[in-house]
């Protein structure tokens, strides 16, 4: 150990001011690669700029449920309601809208409110009667997709007006389309609250180790309840952008949210053990997964090869980085140590 | 393995000799080359303090754990042992503190594991078989249990018993115990006294590992007294003598252990706790800590000390009795209140509880107090962080490479100072410490007794808990002797020596098994 022994800061070189670590800047390579590769190879996957923004609105849904979700999983935990929270959330605005006769404005917000509400739930049956996060959100899963398919009934409305439609097809000025202001600004601010806030400390310190958070005097049950309610609230406008996209709602509608979301985090880096991970990995995931996904299709290749790619690219993912970062058999840690020693001499 | 059992259990004899063992984790040496012998038709018992390296020998000679050096002779013949089950093979079984029977299983299940009785062409498991030898195993101990019990309803004494039948069961003839007395009950531990006894008749090697003085004087035919790590003393039946050996595990030249002379305690209170209980821990707890105060809390591992100490942090919910914090009670509330009022505690695990080891030295020490951080926009000031880091590595003297270097990367004693340094840094009136060098080597250790030592002096009252002596005769203004979650004895100022200290709860633990 050299160093100083009076005059100790942190060693923030180049690289830390970049909120980037390996994971995040291996992701981002690979995320320009493969677009300029598609840009090459497809015809018709840059039919122009504006045109090729608008192609994230397919996907950028999604990117609104994995910020909360993130949250969430980097406190240990993890929400299997995400998709039918959306749901939910998106009839319960429509039903409002038609059967109150609100401003669709209005029943948005109300809907966004019912979803922060959703997650409370989960939060307290998990922090209050003590359930496994696993359990607690896939039975609430399930109760919050009965309600959606009740409420909806045979006819869910449909039709909403154009200017509320904008928001999941619309773009300001033809180019910039107004999902990718969204989410860009909650990206910003997911980030924030994550790596410079208090609560995002407390959030990480909880996934690292809950019991050193709980004699730390951080409350932890406060702080986990609260990681559910962000979560319901950004999978709540995430079915919110959806009914805007399609000017219809259905009850499974968030129904393909879930499994994708989850794919998401985890490729971002985001350990699923908690404590580890950044928005900015999850943000170029999304992108990642997103520009995939549209490339294949605009290829021509079935939503089933493309969604039998993504699998394993997870799977890939997961492997390389367990490989690296010294989890799981000895050849990690042959292979670790391989990589690291060179890395520490310099 | 019938072949084996055959083989072993045929052997009449069983000497077991360890010769000039040693054994060190890292940098920190923990037997230092000694050596026992034990003999068939004897019982051979280990003493010694906490720390002294009993259970590592043990573990040495039962082949968990591979010795630096010194070699094992059974019988003459050199062994080399590389996992329990070759300690099985010839003969060697290790009776674990608290047994980890499979829960789920039966009991007699639990006996066979690894070795399942067979029958048949396509080797179906023989339950009958298996039941009728658990029975008669059990049988041959004396024991009444059901062989088709679920495991997890057995108390420990029992869980014991059991795993001595599967000794028998293996052939095994020498049966060491790992400190088999101390979560026991008298009445158990007069049970398996007799079950050892009924071995010893029977020609078995018996070693087993106690420091409750009267019953290793009632049962024991050699005694081996450890002290850090070597062999201090060694004496047959009926050569016993009580103050020889107690005086013998606390060490001779502990008499000498400096202590300083000057103190910084005042008469202010400044925590009061009156009649504190939490069943089954600890009950009618009550002490006074003063301004500038050292207090330290003796006992055994298991007293009740942490338990107390995280009753009073709110970690734990307090049965009774009231704890108050300059003249406010604090009964009951909330950690994070707790803190705020300035009481702090760092735990005796620091990788569990003290501390976040992937995090950074920085934002473990913001840790102890987030708000501490100055904010903009609600967001942390990370140059605050640094600064606010950095101020607890100098002040603590950590050695480090830079405050965002994670606390795994540091030494132990590296480790317990940032952990200081988070709860010092709050300038709290009353800070518990449990075992405040745990796993930190012998020269950072001198630097953190300075530390707290520093820390008393500019006004708080620390309250040290401790399983070395060594350190509160070294540290303490006062001493509090816990037993079984009561005080048993208070010691202060000149009366405190590391004879007395041994006595006020050695003594009382073997009235304990007596009565």
């Amino acid at each position: 150990m050299s160093g100083g022994r009076n005059d100790v800061t942190a060693r923030r070189g180049a690289s830390r001011r970049l909120p980037l670590g390996n994971w995040e800047r291996a992701l981002l390579v690979l995320l320009v690669l493969l677009t300029l590769g598609l840009v090459a190879a497809v015809p018709g996957f840059y039919p122009g700029f504006g045109d090729f923004l608008a192609l994230s609105e397919n996907f950028l849904p999604f990117g609104l449920v994995a910020l909360g979700l993130t949250t969430v999983i980097l406190t240990g935990g993890i929400d299997l309601s995400v998709g039918t929270t959306a749901s939910l959330a998106a009839i319960v605005m429509a039903e409002l809208w038609t059967g109150l006769h609100l401003s669709i404005w209005i029943a948005a917000l109300l809907g966004v409110a019912s979803g922060a509400l959703l997650g409370l739930v989960n939060g307290l049956i998990i922090t209050r009667l003590r359930t496994e996060p696993l359990i607690a959100t896939l039975a609430t899963s399930f109760i919050y997709g009965s309600i959606a398919t009740a409420l909806a009934g045979d006819n869910p409305p449909s039709g909403f007006p154009d200017s509320f439609n904008r928001l999941g097809t619309g773009a300001i000025g033809g180019i910039l389309p107004y999902q990718i202001v969204l989410f860009g600004v909650l990206a910003a601010f997911f980030s924030a609250l994550i790596s410079r806030s208090a609560f995002g400390r407390k959030v990480v310190m909880i996934g690292y180790n809950t019991e050193a958070a709980r004699y730390a005097g951080i409350r932890v049950d406060r702080i986990v309840t609260l990681s559910y309610v962000i979560s319901g609230t950004t999978a709540a406008l995430a079915g919110i952008v959806l009914a805007a996209y399609y000017s219809a709602v259905r009850p499974d509608m968030g129904s393909i949210l879930l499994l994708s979301t989850i794919t998401t985090v985890v490729l971002g880096g985001v350990s699923i053990f908690g404590g580890d991970g950044s928005i900015a990995g999850v943000v170029i995931a999304v992108l990642l997964l997103g520009m995939l996904r549209q490339g294949m299709l605009i290829a021509g290749f079935s939503d089933m090869v493309t969604t039998m790619v993504t699998g394993a690219i997870l799977l890939g993912a997961i492997a390389l980085k367990n490989l690296f970062a010294g989890r799981g058999t000895g050849l990690a840690t042959l292979l670790r140590r391989l990589r690291i020693r060179p890395a520490a001499t310099t | 393995m019938p072949g084996t059992v055959a083989q072993a259990g045929s052997a009449s004899s069983g000497t077991y000799r360890a010769s000039d063992i040693v054994k060190s984790y890292g940098s920190v040496p923990v037997l230092k080359g000694l050596s026992v012998s034990l003999h068939p038709g004897r019982i051979h018992t280990t003493m010694g303090e906490n720390g002294a390296g009993k259970s590592t020998l043990f573990k040495v000679m039962a082949g968990l754990v591979q010795p630096n050096g010194g070699t094992l002779h059974l019988d003459d013949a050199p062994l080399l042992l590389s996992s329990p089950h070759e300690a099985h093979l010839h003969g060697i079984y290790l009776v674990p503190q608290e047994p980890a029977l499979m829960p789920e299983l039966t009991v007699a299940e639990t006996m066979f594991v690894g070795q399942l009785p067979t029958t048949g062409r396509w080797r179906r498991i023989d339950w009958s078989a298996m039941r009728a030898r658990a029975q008669e195993a059990l049988h041959a101990l004396g024991l009444d249990i059901d062989v088709d019990a679920q495991s997890r309803r057995l108390s420990i004494a029992q869980q014991q018993q059991v795993e001595c039948a599967k000794a028998l069961l293996r052939g095994c003839r020498v049966i060491l115990f790992d400190e088999p007395t101390s979560p026991l009950t008298t009445h158990e531990v007069d049970r398996l006294f007799s079950t050892m006894r009924r071995l010893r008749g029977e020609g078995y090697t018996l070693a087993f590992i106690s420091h409750r003085m009267d019953e290793v004087l009632d049962i024991s035919d050699d005694i081996s007294v450890l002290r850090d790590g070597a062999l201090v003393d060694s004496v047959e039946r009926p050569e016993f003598d009580r103050t020889r050996l107690l005086s013998q595990m606390v060490g001779r030249e502990m008499r000498t252990i400096p202590r300083r002379s000057w103190s910084s305690a005042t008469t202010e209170a400044v925590l009061t706790v009156d009649g504190l209980a939490h069943a089954p821990s600890f009950a009618e707890v009550g002490f006074t800590l003063h301004r500038g105060e050292i207090l330290g809390l003796a006992g055994l591992v298991g007293a009740g000390r942490t338990e107390i100490a995280e009753t009073i942090f709110g970690l734990r919910r307090c049965d009774a009795g009231s704890v108050v914090l300059d003249g406010a009670p604090i009964t009951g509330l909330p950690t994070h209140e707790i803190i705020r009022k300035g009481l702090v505690y760092a735990p005796e695990d620091r990788a569990r509880h003290g501390a976040v080891l992937p995090m950074t030295i920085a934002q473990n020490v913001s840790a102890g107090l987030i708000e501490r951080v100055r904010r903009r926009w609600g967001l942390m000031d990370r140059d605050d962080e640094d600064r606010i880091g950095a101020e607890a590595v100098s002040q603590y003297r950590v050695r480090c490479a830079g405050t965002d270097q994670t606390l795994r990367e540091l030494s132990g004693g590296n480790q317990q100072k940032v952990v200081f340094g988070k709860w010092m840094g709050l300038s709290p009136a009353v800070a518990i410490l449990d075992e405040p060098t745990r796993g930190v080597d012998v020269g950072a250790k001198d630097e953190i007794y300075e530390l707290i030592e520093a820390r008393a002096r500019a006004g708080t009252a620390i309250l040290v808990i401790s399983s070395e002596m060594e350190e509160l005769v070294r540290l303490c203004d006062r001493i509090l002797s816990i037993y079984e979650g009561r005080i048993v004895a208070e010691l202060h100022g000149d009366g405190i020596t590391p004879e007395r200290l041994g006595r006020s709860y050695l003594s009382h633990a073997g009235l304990g098994a007596a009565a």
